[in-house]
């Protein structure tokens, strides 16, 4: 049995809270973002570009929640052989997660609802285009700020650049 | 620090920090899937109707515009109508095939067969319900045909190819008279429907009551479909489609009151159970003595303004037309506002069946005016909803 210090483990739940949350926002907002755009392809073949583009926008939200996981693998040593962190870092690293994980959450379920919105709002009228991305976007701040506190907190808690 | 955090956890009572993260990570765990289903419970109503509304929004983009429909006005006669409509593929395969009234009423009930069937499960009905429009249409047309003695060919062009009666049309179109419509209609609602309304038919020679019980049975379908509204969705189309019902009953009773009719005459084409005029409210109306008393009898209601701003005008012209116009206006306006409201939920939906509605019925206007009377663009655009 591998033995995993129980800061490093603290640590991999946090990655997984990160991924997980994340991505589960990512996905769901991607969903409907998606089903949006297929209603409208289905409709008029040229919404197909536009289409991808809005379903895409949710995307970013896993990603950020992919980075700080990986991350947090990285720097607690379950990647890379690095040396294991102590309990106290391990809580930052769970911190860490749920920051991203959370917000990501919010934010990708938010940006889906809008991008579907939007390319309904396009298919119906397609100057909507760039005023949708606008709308689109805005929803994509509250994971910045997730992302940027996760990365915070792995600095200033002794998991990166320690 | 690693000192200190040992203490909290011991002065809190657990035996050590391993057991105290587990509590926490428990906690976690707990209000995590709290967030999780709090959140995620609003966007799975919204998931189902993603798909239908942008369809739905796209066809909205393909209405007529105004400066589409002043063109369209401004065509020289119905075959410059023709010409016009077959630059948008909607019409144009059906333009081609049938005669133009005919052409538009299929591209309507293709409409309303295209939303059927994207609905969500949960509204399904209603619109399967709305469906039966064009059963219903059919079977009027069936009627009257044979009622006038028109050939199966002559009746067929009367007919729409939509609508669960689809596969019999050809053989209904053949049959001799109204019995034979009624047994060709067996296995059906509406066999029994015309069975009931039949006496009435055979004593006064009038297809009226064969229309009217037709009718009937449509809106206390629709109503009937609506009639358990569960959640925000089905309580909007309850609204609208008791709206709609409480609009038509106002409609028959204003006509009525118009020719000096009765309780008893009116009685029988009400509908019970619309939104807002429940039927002790039917009753008043039916027993007002004119259209002022009716109009007052109405207050209270949303429908009172609609109607009183509209008197003046009926006032000047004496045409009735001017109430009903206002009405569908009226309704029209709701069906708009809920579309905004609920943009994913049943609100694009009902938005664009009403708009789809009066783009075919001012194109029907247009062609009338064109083909009959040869009205000039202002008459033409007066008529317009």
């Amino acid at each position: 049995m591998v033995d995993v210090a129980l800061g490093t483990a603290l640590a991999a739940i946090g990655a997984g809270v990160a991924v997980g949350f994340a991505g589960l926002g990512s996905g769901l907002g991607q969903g409907i973002a998606a089903a949006g755009s297929v209603g409208a392809v289905a409709e008029d073949n040229d919404m197909f570009a536009r289409g991808i583009i809005f379903s895409a926008l949710p995307e970013t939200q896993a990603i950020y929640g992919f980075l700080i996981a990986i991350l947090l693998l990285v720097f607690s040593g379950l990647l890379g052989g690095g040396n294991p962190l102590n309990v106290t870092s391990g809580l930052v690293a769970i911190g860490a997660g749920a920051a991203i994980g959370f917000a990501g959450l919010g934010s990708g379920m938010g940006q889906g609802i809008t991008a579907a919105s939007s390319v309904g709002a396009v298919v119906e009228d397609e100057d909507m285009f760039a005023r949708g991305i606008i709308f689109s976007a805005l929803p994509e701040t509250q994971a910045i700020y997730g992302f940027l506190i996760a990365i915070l907190l792995m600095v200033f808690g002794g998991i990166l650049g320690a | 620090m690693v000192e200190s955090i040992t203490a909290i956890v011991t002065a809190l009572g657990f035996p050590s920090v391993e057991s105290f993260i587990g509590i926490l990570l428990l906690a976690g765990a707990i209000i995590g899937a709290i967030v999780v289903i709090v959140t995620i419970r609003p966007l799975l109503d919204m998931f189902p109707y993603a798909y239908p509304n942008a369809r739905v929004r796209a066809r909205v983009g393909r209405l007529f515009s105004e400066k589409q429909i002043s063109e369209i006005i401004e065509s020289d006669d119905m075959e410059e109508v023709q010409n016009y409509l077959r630059g948008f593929p909607e019409y144009a395969k059906y333009v081609d095939q049938y005669s133009l009234e005919k052409a538009l009423d299929t591209q309507l009930a293709e409409t309303y067969d295209l939303v059927a069937r994207i609905a969500p499960g949960d509204i399904q009905n209603v619109f399967r319900a709305l469906l039966k429009k064009w059963d219903i249409r059919n079977i009027k047309s069936l009627i009257t045909a044979k009622e006038v003695g028109l050939s199966s060919e002559e009746t067929m062009e009367l007919l729409i190819p939509f609508g669960d009666l689809k596969e019999d049309l050809g053989r209904l179109s053949e049959v001799n008279n109204i019995t034979d419509i009624i047994t060709g209609l067996e296995g059906t609602v509406y066999s029994q429907i015309l069975e009931d309304a039949l006496p009435a038919y055979e004593s006064s020679k009038m297809v009226l009551p064969l229309e009217a019980a037709l009718d009937k049975y449509y809106l206390e379908n629709i109503l009937k479909a609506s009639s358990n509204p569960s959640d925000d969705n089905s309580s909007l189309i309850h609204t609208y489609v008791g709206s709609q019902v409480d609009i038509t009953n106002l409609k028959i009773i204003l006509r009525a009151k118009v020719d000096g009719l009765k309780y008893d005459d009116i009685s029988p084409y009400m509908i019970s159970n619309g939104y807002q005029i429940r039927d002790w409210k039917l009753k008043d109306l039916m027993e007002a003595e004119d259209v002022n008393a009716v109009i007052s009898s109405m207050e209270g209601t949303d429908y009172s303004p609609v109607l009183s701003d509209a008197l003046s005008k009926y006032v000047q012209t004496g045409s009735i037309s001017v109430f009903e116009k206002d009405l569908d206006i009226y309704l029209t306006k709701m069906a708009k506002n809920f579309a905004l409201k609920k943009p994913f939920g049943a609100g694009p939906m009902i938005g664009f069946l009403n708009r789809k509605e009066n783009e075919i019925k001012n194109l029907k206007v247009i062609a009338r005016g064109k083909r009959e009377a040869n009205f000039s663009a202002s008459v033409i655009k007066e008529m317009l909803v």
